[in-house]
C-alpha cells in the first residue's frame, strides 16, 4: 500500500514537468482552441440547414442540431485527443530519449505510463467541459445546469475505456514504432458510428443495432440525455453500469498489453530505439 | 557519499548477447570495487554500451549474470535503481524545453523525494557540478559541456553506490573533459565504483583504476593502466634529423645505408622538412639506430614514438592497427 501511495505521490511531478513543456509550446495550445471554435461555427451553419424535427428527443424534449452535435464534438475531440496523446505518449519519451533514464529511476513502468499521460488526462476532461460551457454561452445552447454533474460523472466512467485502448495501442507503438496511425483509423471508426455528429437513426437499420453497443455511443447518449433532456440522474446508472465493465476490461487488457511489450523491449534492447 | 567497500560492488560473469547475428558480448566478465575506476574501453561497435545497458538492467543478456551490490541486474528491484546512477551517451537523455533545475527536481521526485526535498537537492548538485548560475536556463540552451555536467548531477541524486558512465566525453572540450574526470576522480574518492565507458584511450592514463578493452564484444584485456601499457611494442618513431643543405631526398639514401637492417625510414609529409619517420626492424635496438645515424654524420635533434605508448597498446589490443 506504501508503496502504491509513493508511485502515487510521483504523479504530480510528471502533471509539473507537462504543464512546463506544454507552456513553452504556446501556439500549439491556442490552435488548439481556435481549431474547436472554427469546428463549432462550422456545425452551427451546417445546424442552420437541419430539421429539428429529425432529430432524436431526449427525456421527451426536443434539441437543435447544434445542441445536438455540441455534445458529440465534445466527445469525439476527447476521444481523438486523449487516445493519440496517451498511444504516443510513450513514445514521445522514446523520440526524446527520456524513457531509459525514467526507467533508471525506481518508478514501476506503470507509472511511467499514467505519468506521461497525466497531464492529458487532467487537461482534455477539463477543455472538453470548457468547451461546453463556452459553446452553449456563445450560441445561446439551452443545456440543463443539473445534467452537468451526471454528464461529469459519464465521462469520468468512460475515461478508463478510452485510456485502456490508449494504452494498448501504446504497447503497439512501442513495439512497431508506428502503431499511432491504427489508433487513428481505430478511433475515426468508432466515432463515426457513434452517433456523435448525426443521429443513428440515418445509419441502415443493421449498422445502426451494432452502434448502439458502441461504448461511445453509449457515452455520448449518457450525457445528452441529462444534458439536453434534463433527466437527471435517471440515465447515468445504465450507461454506468455498461461502461464500468467495459473500462476495466480495456484498462487491464490495455495494462498487459504495455507490459508485454515493455517487457519485450527491454529484452531485446531496443528501449531507446525509434 | 557511501565509504569504500571491499568486494565487489559491480559484477558481470560470462555475459553474452547477441543482436540477431551480431555478437555484441561474448563472455565478457567484470569486477569493480567501492573506490574504483574501471575503464570500458575499445572502439565504436566494441560492445562497451551493451554493457553498459546491461549492468543498469535495460538489456537482458543471453547467457552469464550481470549483478550490482550482489542483485541480479535484470531482475533489478526498483531500491537498487536509488543506488545506481547511469550517465547515458548522447544528450538526449534530458528534457530540453524545461529548465536544468527542473530536470533535476522532476528526476528527485521520481526517486520518491518531496517537492522541498528535490529542489534543496537539486541545488546543491547544480553548485557541485558548476551550473548553478544557469539553472533556470532552459537544457536545450546549455552547451554539450553543460548538458553532460546536468546529467552527471542527476545521476547523482541519490548519492548512488554506483555510478556508470557511457561516453561522456567523447564531444567536450579538453578542459571540459579534465572537468568531468575530475569531478568523477571525486565521486570514486568518496567510495562510489565507477564504470567509465570511453574510446578515448588518452583519457584513462591518470585516471582509472583499472582497464577493460573490449574488442568485437571479448574482452582482450583486463588489468591496470601500466599493465596495460607495459604491453605496448612501439616500433615506429618520429626524427628529426639535420644534415647540412642538402635537400631531403637527398638524405633519405644517407639514412637508409647508415641505419643498415636497422629498420625503414622516409620522410614524413607534416610540412617540417626535419621530420623522418623510423619503421624499427623486429629485432632492432633504437639506441643503436639512433648510434649509427649519428656516425652516418647526420644530427639526431629529436625522437618520439610516433604514437603514445598507451595508444600503441590500445591499438594492439584493439586489432585495428599495428
Amino acid at each position: 500500500m506504501s508503496t502504491l501511495a509513493g508511485e502515487l505521490r510521483k504523479l504530480p511531478a510528471f502533471v509539473r514537468r507537462d504543464f512546463l513543456v506544454a507552456w513553452s509550446y504556446r501556439l500549439p495550445f491556442v490552435g488548439d482552441w481556435i481549431g474547436l471554435a472554427v469546428q463549432a461555427f462550422m456545425f452551427y451553419f451546417v445546424g442552420l440547414m437541419v430539421d429539428p424535427s429529425k432529430l432524436p428527443t431526449f427525456g421527451g424534449q426536443p434539441t437543435t442540431y447544434m445542441e445536438f452535435v455540441a455534445v458529440g464534438i465534445a466527445i469525439s475531440a476527447f476521444i481523438t485527443l486523449a487516445l493519440g496523446r496517451v498511444a504516443v505518449g510513450m513514445q514521445q519519451e522514446q523520440f526524446a530519449g527520456t524513457l531509459e533514464s525514467l526507467l533508471m529511476t525506481p518508478t514501476s513502468p506503470a507509472t511511467v505510463q499514467l505519468g506521461s499521460v497525466v497531464y492529458d488526462l487532467i487537461y482534455i476532461p477539463l477543455r472538453t467541459a470548457a468547451f461546453l460551457v463556452v459553446i452553449a454561452v456563445a450560441f445561446g445552447l439551452d443545456f440543463y445546469a443539473s445534467g452537468l454533474l451526471p454528464a461529469l460523472v459519464v465521462l469520468l466512467v468512460f475515461i478508463p475505456f478510452v485510456w485502456g485502448l490508449g494504452v494498448a495501442s501504446a504497447g503497439a507503438t512501442l513495439t512497431f514504432r508506428r502503431g499511432s496511425g491504427i489508433v487513428g483509423i481505430g478511433s475515426t471508426v468508432l466515432v463515426l458510428f457513434s452517433g456523435a455528429y448525426y443521429p443513428l437513426d440515418v445509419l441502415p437499420n443493421w449498422v445502426a443495432s451494432l452502434a448502439e453497443l458502441n461504448p461511445i455511443t453509449i457515452a455520448v447518449d449518457g450525457m445528452r440525455e441529462p444534458l439536453l433532456g434534463g433527466t437527471g440522474w435517471e440515465g447515468v446508472g445504465r450507461a454506468a453500469a455498461i461502461l464500468l465493465p467495459l473500462s476495466a476490461v480495456s484498462l487491464a487488457l490495455g495494462a498487459v498489453a504495455f507490459r508485454a511489450a515493455l517487457r519485450r523491449e527491454r529484452r531485446h534492447g531496443t528501449l531507446g530505439l525509434y | 557519499m557511501p565509504s569504500s567497500l571491499a568486494a565487489p560492488v559491480v559484477e558481470a560473469e560470462g555475459v553474452s548477447r547477441r543482436f540477431g547475428e551480431r555478437v555484441a558480448l561474448d563472455g565478457v566478465s567484470l569486477a569493480v570495487a567501492g573506490g574504483r575506476i574501471e575503464a570500458l574501453l575499445g572502439p565504436n561497435g566494441a560492445g562497451k554500451t551493451t554493457l553498459v545497458r546491461v549492468l543498469t538492467g535495460l538489456v537482458k543478456p543471453d547467457a552469464g549474470t550481470a549483478r550490482v551490490l550482489g542483485v541480479d541486474t535484470w531482475e533489478c528491484p526498483r531500491e537498487l535503481r536509488a543506488r545506481m546512477g547511469l550517465v547515458p551517451s548522447g544528450d538526449r537523455s534530458l528534457y530540453l524545453r524545461i529548465s536544468g533545475l527542473e530536470n533535476l527536481v522532476f528526476f528527485g521526485r521520481l526517486h520518491g523525494m518531496s517537492k522541498r526535498q528535490a529542489f534543496a537537492r537539486a541545488h546543491e548538485l547544480l553548485d557541485l557540478v558548476g551550473l548553478a548560475d544557469a539553472a533556470r536556463l532552459r537544457s536545450a540552451f546549455y552547451s554539450h559541456g553543460m548538458q553532460k555536467r546536468l546529467s552527471i548531477a542527476r545521476a547523482l541524486l541519490t548519492e548512488p553506490h554506483v555510478l556508470i558512465i557511457d561516453e561522456a566525453t567523447h564531444d567536450l572540450d579538453p578542459e571540459a573533459a579534465a572537468r568531468m574526470r575530475e569531478l568523477v576522480r571525486r565521486l570514486a574518492d568518496d567510495g562510489a565504483a565507477v564504470v567509465w565507458a570511453t574510446q578515448r584511450i588518452e583519457e584513462i592514463r591518470g585516471f582509472a583504476d583499472g582497464v577493460t578493452l573490449l574488442r568485437e564484444g571479448e574482452a582482450a584485456f583486463q588489468g591496470t593502466v601500466s599493465q596495460l601499457i607495459a604491453l605496448a611494442t612501439p616500433r615506429r618513431y618520429v626524427l628529426r634529423l639535420r644534415n647540412g643543405g642538402g635537400s631531403r631526398r637527398d638524405l633519405e639514401p644517407l639514412l637508409r645505408g647508415a641505419i643498415g637492417g636497422g629498420g625503414a625510414i622516409a620522410a614524413l609529409d607534416d610540412g617540417d622538412p626535419e621530420d623522418f619517420l623510423l619503421h624499427l626492424a623486429d629485432e632492432a635496438v633504437l639506441g643503436e639506430v639512433l648510434a649509427a645515424l649519428t656516425a652516418g654524420g647526420v644530427d639526431v635533434l629529436g625522437c618520439r614514438e610516433e604514437r603514445s605508448e598507451i595508444e600503441n597498446a590500445y591499438l594492439n589490443l584493439a586489432g585495428s592497427e599495428r
